[in-house]
Parts: structure tokens; sequence; C-alpha cells
């Protein structure tokens, strides 16, 4: 059907638009058909395409990012100046909590400890990355960062905000790659409750984040769980590394099935306003080998 | 002829761009506006269906490009938009502003019971009225708002494009 259009561009021959509509259905559904089949076809294509547009979406992206900054500085003033205020008298509270805190942190490097955490969860390699452009269909929660190949970013490795987990490397190109992240319909993470060990499996859900949550089901009956329990990523999970902090669970029930439980979990990260993200660069293929030595060492 | 071939992979290129990039810093409500939309549905307005569909299919493939793993399906969606929207073109009038708004009205909420149906619907997720009120219909408000403007621009760049094959 194609030549047939160009025919038509060329002599200006007129040919009914009901052909050329038809043609170019049948035309998609070939394209659909094949790229499904055969998933790598197309991957050069999209990575010259990608590698063309990254660079512009980044200089784009700052230019956006600069008026946003400008026209928020000036609605903001006054309120910032009220914040101000607000803000020194929690200067002297925040002190205190501080101490608190720092109390804490031994505790908690204890329970890092505990949980064979410890170092690991510092040790791996990131690399940092400012995420370009997001995805125009407003559903999914898909986005792209300025990092590809040419930085060491591969498939399947982890992406991180602070501290916690915001998705997967999807695919990659040389200076660009898609990230998709754990509020995404799509995506599916196998989880732990850190305190318990009981695994869970967070699944994405565009209804619920609305509301700032995820959905986390598939815990055992059993489980002692109860409200802000944190949930990190799970030994068992063939692509996340272990031990990433996802977020903190509420609204524990039983699901309908009366088999498991079911609950909901706020993510650490703050998915509305994730500029930039961190990589690990290591595969969860790299860790077991190392969570291997680890074990042998207890 | 090369010269508007040129003029609309360049244009629904900054468009894309603009769309994933730029709106991104912009969007109300977690929505962005569709400006590929407003380009395919004008297009269809201006210059008939065929011109509309082959917009459609070049748009269509800028989002797949970095966006599906499938090839194929954004540029079905648009090609359909473009095809319905280019039935208006009977009616096209130089001063007639208010159908193009319209027209991009119904396009988006086409698109998303679309995206809806293939994305959704099949993977077994059935609250259609949440997704209609949450995203369909800001999408479509912010479409319309802006495709006031960027109409209006697309329209002296097909005048202009006009007058620049007559000259020819």
């Amino acid at each position: 059907m194609k030549p047939k259009i160009k025919n038509k561009v060329k002599k200006k021959i007129v040919i009914n638009p009901k052909i050329v509509f038809w043609g170019l259905t049948v035309f998609c559904i070939i394209l659909i058909v094949v790229s499904y089949r055969f998933s790598d076809i197309f991957s050069p294509v999209k990575n010259v395409i990608g590698s063309v547009v990254a660079p512009m979406q980044k200089g784009i992206n700052n230019f956006g990012d600069f008026i946003e900054d400008k026209v928020d500085h000036f609605s903001d003033m006054d309120d910032l100046l009220e914040e101000n205020k607000a803000l020194k008298a929690q200067i002297d509270d925040l002190k205190n909590t501080n101490q608190i805190l720092n109390q804490e942190k031994y505790e908690l490097s204890y329970y890092r400890e505990l949980y064979e955490l410890d170092g690991l969860y510092d040790q791996y390699k990131k690399v940092a990355a400012k995420v370009i452009s997001k995805d125009p269909n407003s559903y999914s929660g898909e986005f792209i960062i300025d990092k590809g190949e040419k930085d060491g970013i591969l498939t399947d490795m982890n992406v991180l905000a602070g501290n916690g987990l915001v998705g997967i490397v999807t695919q990659t190109g040389s200076n660009w790659a898609r990230v998709r992240t754990i509020i995404d319909d799509s995506s599916k993470v196998s989880g732990m409750f850190l305190k318990t060990s009981d695994t869970c499996i967070v699944s994405g859900d565009l209804e619920l984040i609305d509301k700032g949550y995820i959905n986390v089901s598939q815990i055992s009956l059993n489980a002692q769980i109860y409200d802000n329990y944190e949930v990190v990523t799970s030994y068992i999970s063939d692509k996340y590394l272990p031990g990433i902090l996802i977020g903190y669970v509420s609204d524990i029930g039983v699901d309908p099935t009366k088999l498991t439980q079911q609950c909901r979990l706020t993510p650490v990260v703050d998915f509305e306003h994730i500029d930039a993200v961190l990589i690990i660069t290591q595969l969860r293929e790299e860790y077991d080998g190392i969570s291997e030595v680890f074990k042998s060492d207890n | 002829m090369i010269i508007r071939a040129i003029v609309l992979i360049l244009g629904s290129f900054i468009l894309y761009v603009l769309q994933t990039g730029l709106f991104s810093s912009f969007s109300l409500a977690g929505v962005v506006p569709d400006l590929l939309m407003i380009l395919v549905v004008s297009i269809g307005f201006m210059r008939g269906r065929t011109k509309a569909m082959l917009a459609g299919l070049l748009c269509g493939f800028y989002i797949d490009c970095c966006y599906s793993s499938v090839v194929g399906i954004f540029p079905l969606f648009y090609i359909i938009i473009g095809n319905l929207a280019g039935f208006s073109h009977k009616i096209y009038d130089d001063d007639d502003h208010m159908t193009p708004l319209m027209l991009t009205a119904v396009g988006e909420l086409l698109y998303n019971l679309m995206y809806f149906v293939v994305f959704y619907l099949l993977q077994g997720k059935i609250n259609l009225s949440f997704y209609i009120y949450r995203i369909t219909i800001p999408r479509i408000v912010y479409t319309v708002l802006v495709s006031i403007i960027l109409y209006r621009i697309l329209k002296i760049a097909n005048l202009y494009l006009l007058r620049f094959d007559k000259d020819e």
C-alpha cells in the first residue's frame, strides 16, 4: 500500500482516502504483529531516534525548569515569608528531634546488620541521571532519563530516588534509557516486610496512586503485620536488588479470596515531582554472586 | 512537495519534544496537553483525510519510538482519528475557529477510549469512570485550551505553505 501513497504525492493522482485508510491500518497491524513477535527488530531504529531526541529534550527540559522556577519564584514570595517565620520556630523543635533521631540511627544500623543489608545497600555503585521526558500518554508512569549505554546503564537496572525504589530500566539507547516506575499499572515488584520477612507483591495502580498509595497483595495470612511497617525489595526477586526501601504499609485487610492478606503502601518517593534519579549499576544476577559469599561468611 | 514534507516532519517533531519535555513541567492535574492530536486534527480539517492520516502515522511513530515496546499501536490510533477528522475538510472555512476545537475534543476523547481499551481493559482493569474523570476530562480541557493558540499558528503555517505552492 505504501508505494501507492508515494505515487499520489508525486504525480498528484487523487486516490480514495478510504484505500489509504485501510492500507495504513493494515500496515500498522502488520507492524504491531511483527514488533510483538520479534521485539528486537525495531530496536536500532528506536535507538537512533531516541539518541536524536534525548539531547533536545534535555535542553527543552532545562528551559522548562527555568521558566517554572521563575514563575514559582514570584508566586511563592508571600508564602515564603510566612513560611520563613514558621520554619524558624520549627528549627528549635527539629534540633531536639534530631538528637532523638541520631540515637535511632544507631538502632537502625543495628537492624541493618541483622538483615545483612548493612554495607551492601551503600556499596551499590550508583549513577545519577536527570529525568528528561515523561510519557505523553498521561496514564502510565514511565519516563526517560539522560543516561544510557554510554554511561553503563543496562536493561533491568534498579532506579532509586533519595533512598526509595523508583523503578527499573526497561529499555536503553546510547544516551537515554526508559524507566518504568513502580506506580505504573504494569509494574509488579516482589517485596518483603523488613520486620517479619514476609514476602508480598507490590503492584502499581493508577487509581490508587491518586490518593498516594499503591497495592500490596499476596501476603500470607499468618503474617503478623501492622500499619507503618516498612516494605523492602525481597531476596527472591530476580530483577530487583534486595533491601531497597519501597514504602510503608497501611489499611491491612484480608483479600476477597480469604486466602491472603492485602494492604496499601505509601511509597517513600514523591513520584509527582521526580526530576533526578540514581541508577544502581549492578544487576541482580551479579549481586547473587556476592550474596553467596555473604551467606557462607555467616 | 518536499518542503511540505520537511515542514510536517520538523513541526511534528518539535511538537513531540514539547509535549514530552516542556509540558511535563507545566502539567496540570498530572496531565499534559496532546499537541500531536491538535496537529493531526488541524491537518485533517485544513487539508483533508489523506494528509491527516500521513501526519498521524508520523506522530504515532514518534511516541512508539520512545514509549512503546510494540510498534504500530499509536500510529493506528492517530490514523483512525486523522481519518475521521479529515471528513470535516468539506466544511473548512478560514475564519472557522470553533470546529477544530470541537474536533480536538472529540478526537482526544476517542484516543483516550482506545488507549483505555488497549492498555487497561485487556489487563482486566474495568473502572472506566475513574479514568474518564481523572485523566480524560482534564486532558481534553487542557488540550482544547492549548489548541486555541496552536490552531492559529498551524493555520498561519498552512496558509503560508499554500501560497508557497502557488508560487511554485
